[in-house]
């Protein structure tokens, strides 16, 4: 059996952009389960349905929740476990890194993205994490980079553990980027296939936040 | 509240740059607490930055002075500030949070629309804010909690600017993340 592992990210860029029945389409062809925690399910789910804004989103995602097309982690794992996993993570992952100067932990994920990587540290089966945020990412396949953007960034140097963070080396990730490319390559999205279209699918997620570059993009087109 | 010393100062230099008409000198002043609100992420620092940053915002545009409930504001920005700086310097921290807070409160007590426009520039703060914490390093689900605000609003926001093309952020290469997800899929 194999997960998929969404974060709120890429459920929100797909769903702006109109998107989400392309993950009922997906879900047509995945051997197995596309999974929402409970701490992404309240992002997507619970809080925007009291915004106006977005509650039609809400209501959408809702309603592909209770269809069986995203099935609840607690369905797998059990939420304690899960928390236990997720408190556990966070320890690790806001211990990395700490400013010189006065030796300060710089708390850098949270609850939503750490109970995605729980849930794949504890299934262990063939899984992946959907996820567009860069930071989740670049903490786990280029630490060094993460702590050079924010010692710039943050002008101050900062020292990194990054040996803790050798446990989370085998996470993998894909973004929404990932997801319409391969729903592309499938013909699974009801428009002629031409460049054009990838290029239209994936700068729509870019633009809701899906953290790809142009250049990005450029090369996923080339190899389509 | 932490690093005091360093949110009194900030506070001075606001009053000191509201008094001097100065917007583009307050924006940049927000941007410095921006630095200390990611290693820090206390609240106070984080509501001085958004503070700062919509004081910037707000005067900067000019039409505003013009309409029904300015001088209202103004004087409640330039009272309050005054007193949330003194309070500091007694080290009264609750006090200080208390005249910070009376400067957003006041804008429920003005008229017309004047007190909607200047909410939404400090709702549209909160998440420029959130954004600049995503960009110095946080995650976005970090920064929406630190700010309150939400992801779906987050989204575009990050979406409009660059910052997923900055080469740093590429931690795989595509041809590699491709191939994951082909091969999940089959």
């Amino acid at each position: 059996m194999k997960y998929l592992i969404f974060d709120a990210g890429p459920i929100i860029s797909l769903a702006m952009n109109g998107m989400l029945p392309v993950i009922e389409k997906l879900k047509e062809v995945f051997p197995g389960e596309f999974i929402m925690t409970p701490n992404v399910k309240k992002e997507i789910i619970d809080r925007p349905m009291k915004i106006k804004k977005y509650k039609l989103e809400a209501i959408q995602v809702r309603d592909m929740l209770e269809r069986g097309i995203f099935k609840m982690s607690t369905d797998f794992i059990p939420q304690d476990k899960l928390d236990k996993e997720v408190k556990r993570l966070i320890k690790v992952t806001n211990g990395v890194l700490r400013t010189t100067q006065t030796g300060e932990k710089i708390n850098i994920i949270h609850d939503g993205e750490a109970a995605c990587l729980a849930f794949a540290s504890l299934c262990k089966c063939d899984s992946a994490i959907v996820i567009d945020e860069r930071t989740t990412r670049m903490l786990t396949e280029a630490p060094k980079s993460l702590e050079r953007m924010m010692e710039k960034k943050l002008h101050t140097p900062i020292d990194a553990q990054l040996s803790l963070l050798d446990e989370l080396k085998g996470f993998r990730f894909i973004r929404s980027a990932e997801l319409l490319f391969v729903a592309y390559k499938k013909g699974l999205i009801h428009v002629k296939k031409s460049k054009d279209l990838l290029d239209a699918l994936l700068y729509s997620v870019k633009f809701k936040g899906c953290a790809i570059s142009s250049k990005e993009i450029e090369e996923m087109k080339r190899l389509a | 509240m932490k690093e005091a010393g360093n949110i009194l100062r900030i506070l001075r230099k606001t009053k000191q740059f509201i008094e001097e008409d100065n917007a583009f000198e307050l924006k940049g002043l927000s941007n410095q607490t921006i630095h200390s609100a990611t290693i820090s992420q206390d609240a106070d620092n984080i509501i001085i930055a958004v503070l700062v940053y919509s004081l910037g915002k707000v005067l900067e545009r000019d039409h505003y002075r013009n309409m029904e409930g300015w001088t209202e504001f103004y004087s409640s920005v330039t009272k309050n500030l005054t007193l949330a700086i003194k309070a500091l310097e007694k080290d009264n921290l609750d006090h200080t949070r208390i005249y910070l807070g009376r400067i957003r409160n006041s804008l429920n007590r003005i008229s017309g629309d004047l007190g909607r426009y200047i909410k939404d520039v400090f709702k549209k703060a909160e998440i420029n804010k959130a954004f600049k914490l995503y960009e110095h390093g946080l995650s976005t689900e970090k920064t929406a909690e630190l700010l309150g605000v939400s992801l779906w609003d987050m989204a575009s926001y990050i979406g409009q600017s660059h910052i997923g093309d900055a080469k740093v952020a590429i931690s795989m290469p595509v041809k590699e993340r491709i191939k994951i997800a082909e091969d999940l899929f089959g």
